[in-house]
């Protein structure tokens, strides 16, 4: 035996493992793509008052995220908190001001289409236009936070 | 005493003081918990070890040579005392300092056991003590990890400094009515190379256990004693390589032989297919094949023909202890950095995963909120995602969610832990280059 043939026997068995691990799919991670918030969703069915209310505020949050050119994820992690709301606006190199105007608008946006779908009622749909419209941004995000435990 | 019991005693306290380099390695997640620190904090319970070991190790090689004997017992006693105090430390502050001490009572037992070893052959042959004083370092430095792993699950982290003090008082008899005499020759040159290239294997054999380590505890959740038991495959093939080790040429052969077959090993830990233990065992099984070629035949390599050996055995713990912490501060960021920014990424895709559900509207967003805040008190480790499912339904919608979201976790840890592993491979290769180099150095 030569004093190579353990040295290229250990490049062999080397290569044979890193390279099968490869094919196997080892270096493929990507997390699991998040949907296009401008694009349509499928529709889902519902029943009762709180699950429709659920349907609009995912809707409004598209609405806002396809208007912030965010991800509805993204979005939706920062509705914890004014603070992560406003840390959202300044990685999109926006004010606050804006992003707050934009959720609210895609709110009231969501609530109008519900209501002409006939998805909610007048009652629930004046509730979530005045919720959208005169609360302060910090109860409003309560409010969302809370929307299913208020219709329970 | 008779040679061979000395012997048996002398290697048990080089693979303590040794083995302290990685014991405490699956202890880390209990430590970082119990003294509410982040994990580059915590990783100074390592490097702190390591760094002090790799500086004090060639002035302890020098005291050592001339009262060999008095050199061992006073190392032994430093780090038995600092053993107790790392086990009883009330703070980390003290934990780390206590690590200092018992690094340099370590560096001390260390390189007064080579010539100890000589003389409890009768002085007959050097080859053989530096094959017994390199073979119980591999096993020590290979076996910490699992040992470790095994006490941390069963009596505590602490357990594995209190268990150190008496094992290592025992190594004290190796000294009874044992006379070695002082060297007066001059020690001459290290074997520059053959260090350095322990310094890059070392630095990625951390790599191999201490990223390995925290992959299974921290990222996929396996218990310390698991992970032990899993990690013992690495100095299982250690071990077997050493037994056959013959087969593969001369030493130099044999180093760059267990360097491929390292930076192999840590490629395809760089390259996971999934998410479980059972993906780490070839990995394993090379990493360990190439420890047990190399660290011994390098050592023997950075020995061969020099005397005094205490000193340049000196020089191979300083080049070893420096690899582990050139290993620990590159790659600890590179890891931290990574695994940032692959949860934000699993973060906003698990929330696409809520959102996206068929568990009823209602509850989605309680979800979504549940597992963020998981994450957020998580606070740079990997969150236990299946406790916002604790007080939910067992339903299949809520089953086939939980799943999907720990999934997507597991998938962002593994691919936090790619780079650091090729980061290693590299620094693996990369020692090849020495070791073609010290095949022209001459013996001194």
């Amino acid at each position: 035996m030569t004093p190579a043939a353990p040295l290229v026997a250990c490049v062999a068995v080397a290569v044979a493992l890193a390279g099968s691990y490869v094919a196997l799919g080892g270096t493929s991670y990507e997390p699991t793509p998040v949907a296009d918030p401008c694009a349509p969703r499928p529709a889902r069915e519902t029943s009762g008052t709180g699950e429709r209310v659920e349907v609009v505020l995912l809707a409004a949050a598209d609405e806002t995220a396809c208007e912030l050119g965010v991800s509805r994820e993204d979005l939706v992690i920062a509705l914890r908190s004014v603070d992560e709301l406003e840390e959202l606006a300044d990685r999109e190199g926006r004010s606050r001001d804006e992003l707050e105007d934009a959720l609210r608008a895609g709110l009231v946006r969501a609530v109008d289409e519900a209501r002409g779908e006939n998805l909610i009622g007048e009652t629930t749909a004046g509730a979530l236009t005045f919720a959208a419209e005169r609360l302060p941004l910090g109860l409003l995000l309560s409010v969302l936070r809370g929307a299913s435990s208020f219709l329970d | 005493m008779s040679g061979r019991r000395r012997r048996a005693l002398i290697g048990l306290g080089i693979g303590l003081a040794l083995a302290d380099s990685s014991v405490v390695t699956l202890a880390l997640p209990d430590i970082l918990r119990q003294f509410d620190v982040e994990i580059p904090e915590v990783a100074w319970v390592l490097t702190s070890y390591n760094l002090v070991l790799a500086l004090a190790a060639v002035p302890a090689a020098y005291a050592a040579r001339r009262r060999p004997v008095p050199a061992f017992a006073i190392g032994t006693l430093v780090f038995a005392a600092a053993s107790l105090a790392c086990g009883l430390a009330p703070s980390f502050g003290v934990l780390v300092g206590a690590r200092c001490v018992q690094a340099v009572g370590g560096a001390l037992l260390v390189c007064a056991a080579l010539d100890l070893l000589s003389e409890a052959d009768g002085g007959h042959s050097d080859a053989r003590a530096v094959r017994t004083w390199a073979s119980a370092g591999v096993a020590g430095a290979a076996l910490g990890p699992a040992a470790g792993g095994i006490l941390t699950e069963t009596l505590g982290w602490e357990s594995i400094f209190l268990v150190q003090a008496p094992l290592a008082l025992v190594t004290l008899l190796a000294c009874w009515r044992l006379r070695v005499r002082p060297l007066a020759e001059p020690a001459g040159r290290p074997n520059v190379p053959a260090n350095l290239a322990l310094l890059l294997v070392s630095g990625a054999l951390t790599a191999a256990l201490f990223l390995l380590v925290l992959l299974l505890v921290d990222g996929w959740r396996i218990s310390p004693a698991a992970a032990g038991i899993v990690v013992t495959i690495m100095p299982a093939a250690a071990i077997a390589t050493s037994v056959v080790a013959g087969r593969f040429g001369g030493l130099v052969t044999r180093a760059a032989c267990g360097c491929v077959l390292i930076a192999g090993g840590l490629t395809a830990l760089g390259v996971l297919p999934g998410s479980a233990w059972w993906w780490t065992i070839a990995p394993q099984i090379l990493v360990g094949a190439g420890l047990g070629l190399t660290l011994s035949s390098l050592t023997e390599r950075a020995l061969h023909g020099r005397s005094p050996q205490a000193v340049h055995g000196g020089w191979t713990i300083a080049a070893r202890h420096a690899g582990v912490v050139v290993g620990l501060l590159l790659l600890t960021p590179v890891f931290t950095t990574a695994l940032d920014r692959n949860e934000d990424r699993a973060l906003r895709a698990g929330a696409a995963a809520v959102l996206d559900s068929s568990i009823p509207p209602l509850d989605k967003l309680g979800v979504a909120q549940d597992v963020l805040a998981l994450v957020r008190a998580a606070d740079r480790e990997v969150p236990d995602v299946r406790r916002a499912f604790d007080d939910r339904p067992d339903d299949e919608e809520y089953q086939t969610l939980e799943e999907r979201l720990v999934s997507e976790l597991d998938r962002a840890v593994t691919a936090a832990f790619s780079r650091p592993f090729l980061l290693a491979a590299l620094l693996a290769l990369a020692a090849l280059v020495p070791i073609a180099v010290s095949r022209r150095e001459p013996s001194v």
